[in-house]
């Protein structure tokens, strides 16, 4: 007997409430930039400011594509594998193979999207959570990433490939930023404009719904786990072209900032939910309380602790609108 | 035998928007098989809960063995000797036989378990029922049949005084429906009062002492078995009148456009039948007949395993509901909230979603093309929201319902497959649904309505085919419609 009398449209609660959930994302943000700038004013310097984009570029665009795995109903826990993955291969095809630049960075993405559509035809064809999917591969990937490179780190990679991470446009742009920008477009414009987004959220929020719709599922999901390795193959190539050398666990822990990030950025652990620029603050902001905690004196691990607080916090409150907002509709 | 052990006074419980049981009082005798029947949404289940104390009654008596409750809870009731044996058995997979036995209680001294006890005490309950397998096998290795002496078994351990059996046959073979009736003759001689339901009438002439039928949330009548006979159950249970106006046919149906010819998979076996333009085809059954089954298989949702469907007069091979919605075939699910609507997503989202590859260009979506597909049907079904950027949650069961029919209508079908259209929605919303039907099916669509809702299938059927146990088992036409006649076909054992 689920019958409602009548519609109900809130619409004082859904203005305030609805501009407090919509933009608390930026408010944390601005937040974090002036509690660090108070503290250590050397934070707010143009050299810091274009260090903090340096240093997350990479970050944000694999938080992309872990948004859109996300979104999709997925989740990779290999993602930080891969991306190193991405990164020996591409040092190898340079260093040891001597490989024409354009043909490396082409390689590197293909194998990352390999990998990553393998982690979907597991999860797609014998039905278990991407999760604990992910949780073997990761395992799996650091296998092959350390016999790969014999445990050594690649060094001397050529100086117009370093371009790529670590040059300018204009002697002050960041060419990382520009590629950045250009993706967080892209995966935006995926999402929101053409039909193969529609598809993605269809069967992120509701696979049996969106089978029923006539979408394949199946199929989608491959193309989610295709995509999302798109942008962790390009995290690779940005990642290893600014450090300049490659070793067979460079990115791990990445997929753990990323997830961090897609939640904090309001996209829902089960799909379906969220939007590409609150994930790309979100990014920023773990970026900034990295870069923030190290300026005022606080060592790595105790970003640990706060990354990761930030992430139950980030779980907890979706966690608590999803129980409200169906309470909501029970009434 | 006339001590009463479980008397129901005056017991009244409301939904929103539905009187589930009006009044109804009925008294039960220590050690009778006591049946009770009545159509789909008659109030057999709610009077069920109240008595195992699942539901709380608005108001009214239960009076147990001498003791008068107004509610009570599900602890109250299991230890005053009720107990219940729903459908989906309530045991525990991966724990053995005499484990469920005794769930719920310290199996011994301390805390460790005293398996050898367990055992025994189950192996006696199954030698008293004259049944013989291993009471330490986990119960997940058991057939249905097993599974349910296993939670008879439960029930006689805690000792019940009342054992309520919901359709305990559904899941049984013929050989272990036997077994059952044998173990209720022998919990019948041993003082113990077992409360019936079942649609089977066949098995309550054969099991049961006296039957009560109810009706609508009535209680109308309680009979002894012996001096009713079938015909008399389902007159009580029927004689219903028509209540809302239906909208009737315009046009006179015209070519098949949808056959399915022996069609066997999911559950349904053999089943031939067509589907004409302009016409309305009713299927009625009982809950777990197989119709919504068989739906599922004509949208290829489910394998079909041998047999054929045509559509417009073609061979058609549906492996897919994509492929299904391509040849024009659309399916208006059962569970609206899961499996029709995306209730996070706008409505003008939901509408165009089925249809999104036809109005992109090179991979992008075209929003003139969505805003006015979108629009086109929000218009036609006559939504009503604030506008179409609306969330689909907020919206009522029958905006909802008609935000799903304008998704499958946006997709370009012209056979649709409605599987319970109105359920859960209110009488207004219900009318305005009836008349989109009898509008589409006017422009020259093909409809079947499953429904268990006896007064719509009558009010809005050109024609009723009735299902039981997966297989049809009559066609009515509309000259012919009579609740009686379906009741009857709806019920037959096979």
């Amino acid at each position: 007997m689920n019958r409602q009398p009548k519609e109900r449209f809130d619409s004082k609660r859904f203005s305030i409430m609805g501009i407090l959930q919509k933009y608390v994302i930026i408010i944390v943000f601005v937040l974090c930039i002036l509690v660090f700038g108070i503290i250590n004013p050397k934070f707010l310097s143009g050299s810091n400011i274009l260090n903090i984009l340096w240093q997350n570029a990479y970050m944000v665009v694999a938080s992309l594509g872990m948004a859109i795995l996300l979104i999709g109903g997925g989740v990779d826990l290999s993602a930080g594998y891969e991306i190193s993955i991405g990164g020996v291969i591409a040092a190898a095809c340079l260093v040891w193979w001597n490989i024409p630049i354009w043909l490396t960075i082409i390689l590197s993405i293909a194998v990352v999207v390999l990998l990553s559509m393998l982690n979907g035809f597991i999860t797609v064809k014998f039905k278990i959570n991407a999760l604990m999917v992910t949780l073997g591969t990761m395992t799996i990937y650091s296998g092959i990433s350390n016999i790969f490179t014999n445990q050594k780190a690649i060094f001397n990679l050529p100086a117009a490939f370093k371009f790529i991470g670590q040059g300018t446009i204009f002697g002050v742009v960041p060419l990382v930023a520009v590629i950045m920008v250009i993706l967080i477009a892209a995966a935006s414009f995926i999402l929101n404009k053409t039909y193969l987004g529609r598809l993605i959220y269809a069967v992120g929020v509701n696979p049996e719904a969106a089978n029923l719709a006539g979408i394949k599922v199946e199929k989608t999901k491959m193309m989610v786990f295709a995509l999302a390795g798109v942008f962790f193959g390009i995290s690779a190539v940005l990642l290893v072209s600014r450090t300049g050398s490659a070793n067979a666990s460079m990115a791990t822990g990445t997929e753990f900032t990323c997830i961090t990030a897609a939640v904090l950025g309001g996209v829902a652990i089960q799909g379906g939910e969220g939007k590409i620029w609150s994930v790309v603050v979100s990014a920023f902001i773990l970026g900034i309380l990295a870069n923030g905690m190290q300026i005022i004196g606080l060592g790595v691990y105790a970003q640990y602790i706060a990354k990761g607080t930030i992430l139950i916090v980030a779980m907890a409150f979706d966690t608590y609108q999803k129980a409200n907002g169906t309470k909501r509709l029970k009434s | 035998m006339d001590e009463k052990i479980l008397v129901l006074k005056n017991i009244k419980k409301a939904y929103p928007g539905v009187l589930a049981l009006d009044d109804v009082s009925i008294e039960f005798k220590k050690g009778e098989v006591h049946a009770i029947v009545g159509e789909n949404g008659a109030g057999k289940s709610t009077l069920i809960k109240i008595i195992a104390g699942a539901v709380k009654p608005d108001s009214g008596e239960i009076i147990l063995d001498g003791k008068t409750f107004y509610k009570t809870t599900p602890q109250e009731a299991i230890s005053n000797g009720i107990s219940v044996i729903y459908q989906e058995f309530n045991l525990f997979d991966s724990l053995s036989a005499a484990e469920n036995i005794f769930v719920g209680e310290k199996p011994g001294h301390g805390n460790l378990v005293n398996f050898k006890r367990l055992n025994a005490v189950a192996s006696d309950i199954f030698a008293r029922f004259n049944v013989n397998f291993r009471p330490d096998i986990p119960v997940k290795e058991l057939s249905p049949g097993q599974k349910q002496i296993v939670e008879i078994s439960k029930a006689i351990h805690k000792e019940a005084k009342i054992i309520i059996m919901d359709e305990p046959t559904a899941p049984l073979s013929i050989a272990e429906v036997e077994k059952l009736f044998e173990i209720i003759r022998e919990l019948k001689q041993s003082g113990v009062t077992i409360i019936y339901i079942s649609h089977r009438l066949d098995e309550i002439f054969t099991i049961a002492d006296r039957v009560s039928v109810m009706r609508d949330g009535k209680y109308i009548a309680t009979n002894m078995v012996s001096a009713t006979t079938r015909k008399e159950l389902i007159s009580l249970m029927v004689g219903r009148e028509l209540k809302t106006s239906y909208p009737g046919p315009q046009v006179m149906p015209s070519d098949k456009a949808l056959e399915v010819i022996n069609v066997t998979g999911n559950g349904v076996h053999n089943i031939s039948l067509s589907v004409r333009k302009g016409e309305i085809l009713g299927m009625a059954g009982l809950v777990g007949a197989g119709r919504t089954e068989l739906m599922r298989i004509i949208y290829g949702a489910e394998k079909l395993e041998s047999g054929e469907i045509l559509v417009g007069g073609k061979l058609a091979r549906i492996n897919s509901p994509a492929k299904a919605l391509k040849l024009g075939i659309g399916l208006i699910p059962e569970d609206r909230k899961q499996q029709g609507a995306f209730l996070t997503m706008s409505i003008a989202w939901n509408i165009c979603i089925s249809n999104i590859k036809r109005i992109s260009k090179y991979g992008v979506v075209n929003r003139k093309m969505e805003q006015e597909l979108s629009k086109t049907y929000y218009d036609l079904l006559n939504i009503k929201a604030p506008s179409m950027e609306q969330q689909v949650s907020n919206l009522s069961g029958g905006n909802q319902q008609k935000v799903v029919l304008a998704k499958v209508l946006a997709a370009r079908t012209d056979v649709l497959i409605f599987d319970e259209p109105t359920r859960g929605i209110d009488v207004g919303a219900r009318e305005e649904i009836y008349h989109l039907m009898r509008r589409l099916s006017d422009e020259g669509k093909a409809i079947i309505m499953v429904s268990s809702d006896m007064e719509e299938l009558l009010g809005m059927s050109d024609r009723i085919l009735v299902m039981a146990e997966g297989r049809i088992t009559g066609e009515i036409a509309k000259s012919e419609f009579n609740q009686q006649h379906i009741l009857e076909l709806a019920s037959r054992n096979i």
